[in-house]
């Protein structure tokens, strides 16, 4: 279980999210949603242990505030949205540096057999073996953002947090990324917390969803539940259901 | 990979070699080499070999090209950790002030006169070190005061307002003390004159164990370039990491640069070269921005023995010269052709 309780983040000043709480059963995704700054991508960062919080954060009964972040990040991986590159690695090194934690040991890094293995496993999970070789630079922000995700899988994680996975991605992958995500976490034991602009993804990721307005908790729980017509247009300040259904009219027409 | 490894190795060594052989007296490379063979092995010189190049080999142009190798080298892998961990390609010892804080120790040393007895010839040396680690440690101390996270920006921006100030009072410690002004200017322009091995007895332990801290922290390396916030997500300690790759890079510039003087551009280019032909994998980086360093060195010294006759040039100025023109050339005619 993935517990979050009362948890308030800040960057020095008054806190950004203030109060949040969420449980998190293994096999299942949340999906975090809300209008532009009104603290998802700082609450992700918090729990990822990249941010100092107040309140408290469980992974399976253990205080994440008590572990190491070298502990931390063997079960909670974070795919960040994608800056620029500065240095270019080829893909395979790249998504290889999610297998830090795994390979220590000796003096210079070197990986092994199954590093090797399971990093080209992560390259056929997101359809980019064929371009292991090349340089990250050369590649299409959309393929970038896959090697990113791959390099998340790559640490082995119970739990990944998303912040706008599929900005970039073209449908097809949008697609393919979430039903992924759904298999990865359905089959393994495995838990997603996805932050996305995009609402119907995200409830095709998840029937789970925080609300969220101005820091904290506008509504939690399943669409069409808990969460309604009316939240979603008091918070985005749009009537979303109604622009949702429009947009279907057209697409009967097709 | 391994040819291009193979090919750098080898060129260096040619370079190496020819460090030996040119000079006011042109010593045919295989006499060169039977010398340094005879001197490690202590077999027979060949008898047409005189002794006075054995001398010229053995006491001045060996410790002098393997000095600055080392010295090229040390900058070097110095420079790319500074690109890397900052995450600035025009980063380097000098952006952190290491430099002019070694100018300031070499200008007290210079100034006073002093000679601390236990150091005696190396009293020059450790000074200009310390100051040189010192000035990181402040700009390093006074970034995390103003920013607990070590920002990168929080560094550079530290690092070169310190640096300026002390290159303000380095350039007024000149102008007041006018007949020390040739000396510390010629400091400051750095030289391989007059070294002997006792020099390269002191340094080159010391940058082979940094080279060695930096290449255990390859790793670390890659992911830092891609941002504190990502690299901390795969688990790196960024805050413990950064201090240490910061200080050890400091350490190596500081220390070839308090025994040699300022040299500059050795370190801003040779790593970007060395990612342009192997990639950007700190695992090769790092040796080979020492081997290209080093090398890269080695030539600028000869070109400033021997270019001018009878006279010798500011090493420093000739590793600009050379270094400007071929880096431009390495970096455009890639960019056109990727």
């Amino acid at each position: 279980m993935l517990k979050v309780e009362n948890v308030s983040v800040g960057y020095g000043g008054a806190p950004v999210v203030r109060n949040i709480s969420f449980n998190l059963d293994k096999n299942e995704n949340l999906c975090i949603i809300g209008p532009n700054g009104c603290g998802k991508t700082t609450l992700l960062k918090a729990i990822a242990g990249i941010l100092p919080y107040s309140g408290s954060v469980e992974l399976d009964g253990k205080p994440l505030r008590r572990m190491k972040i070298r502990e931390i990040t063997k079960k909670i991986a974070m795919l960040s949205q994608i800056s620029g590159v500065y240095f270019s690695y080829s893909v395979f090194d790249t998504v290889m540096m999610g297998r830090y934690l795994h390979m220590r040991g000796s003096f210079f890094g070197s990986a092994s057999e199954r590093d090797r293995d399971f990093v080209s496993e992560c390259l056929r999970a997101v359809d980019l073996e064929s371009v292991a070789d090349r340089g990250i630079s050369e590649l299409s922000g959309g393929q970038l953002q896959r090697v990113f995700f791959a390099r998340a899988l790559a640490q082995e994680p119970d739990v990944i947090l998303l912040d706008e996975p599929t900005n970039h991605l073209d449908i097809k992958y949008q697609i393919e990324l979430i039903e992924y995500l759904k298999e990865w976490s359905r089959a393994g034991g495995h838990r997603a917390v996805g932050v996305l602009h995009d609402i119907n993804l995200a409830m095709r990721l998840s029937e789970n969803m925080l609300l969220m307005k101005d820091g904290i908790t506008a509504a939690e729980g399943r669409a069409g539940e808990q969460i309604d017509s009316g939240m979603l247009r008091d918070v985005y300040g749009v009537d979303v259901v109604g622009f949702m259904k429009q947009s279907l009219r057209r697409w009967d027409g097709m | 990979m391994r040819l291009k490894i193979t090919v750098t190795i080898a060129l260096s060594l040619v370079i190496l070699i020819f460090g030996m052989a040119v000079g006011s007296v042109y010593i045919p490379p295989a006499d060169s080499l039977a010398i340094v063979w005879h001197k490690i092995t202590g077999a027979a010189v060949p008898d047409f070999v005189k002794s006075t190049d054995v001398a010229i080999i053995w006491d001045l142009r060996l410790p002098r090209a393997l000095l600055a190798f080392v010295v090229g080298a040390a900058l070097s892998v110095s420079g790319a950790v500074m690109q890397s961990v900052l995450k600035n390609p025009l980063a380097s010892s000098y952006t952190l002030g290491v430099s002019s804080g070694a100018s300031l120790g070499a200008a007290i040393v210079i100034v006073c006169g002093v000679t601390v007895p236990a150091l005696q010839m190396f009293t020059l040396p450790v000074i200009g070190f310390a100051l040189g680690l010192g000035t990181i440690l402040l700009a390093i101390a006074v970034s995390s005061r103003l920013d607990g996270n070590l920002e990168n920006n929080t560094i550079i921006l530290t690092g070169m307002v310190i640096s300026l100030f002390i290159n303000a009072v380095v350039t007024l410690v000149s102008a007041l003390t006018r007949e020390h002004i040739q000396r510390l200017i010629y400091w400051q322009m750095g030289s391989f004159q007059l070294k002997e091995w006792s020099t390269l007895y002191v340094l080159f332990p010391i940058i082979l164990v940094c080279a060695f801290v930096v290449a255990h922290f390859n790793r670390e390396l890659d992911m830092l370039t891609f941002g504190e916030e990502q690299a901390k997500t795969m688990g790196v300690n960024t805050k413990r990491v950064k201090w240490i790759l910061l200080i050890v890079a400091a350490a190596m510039t500081g220390s070839a640069i308090s025994f040699v003087g300022v040299i500059g551009f050795v370190d801003l280019v040779a790593p970007h070269i060395v990612r342009k032909i192997f990639g950007a994998s700190h695992r090769y980086v790092i040796p080979m921005s020492a081997v290209l360093g080093g090398g890269f060195m080695v030539l600028c010294d000869l070109a400033a023995r021997t270019l001018v006759p009878l006279q010798e040039l500011p090493v420093g100025a000739v590793t600009a010269m050379i270094g400007a023109p071929f880096f431009t050339y390495i970096y455009f005619s890639r960019r056109k052709h990727p």
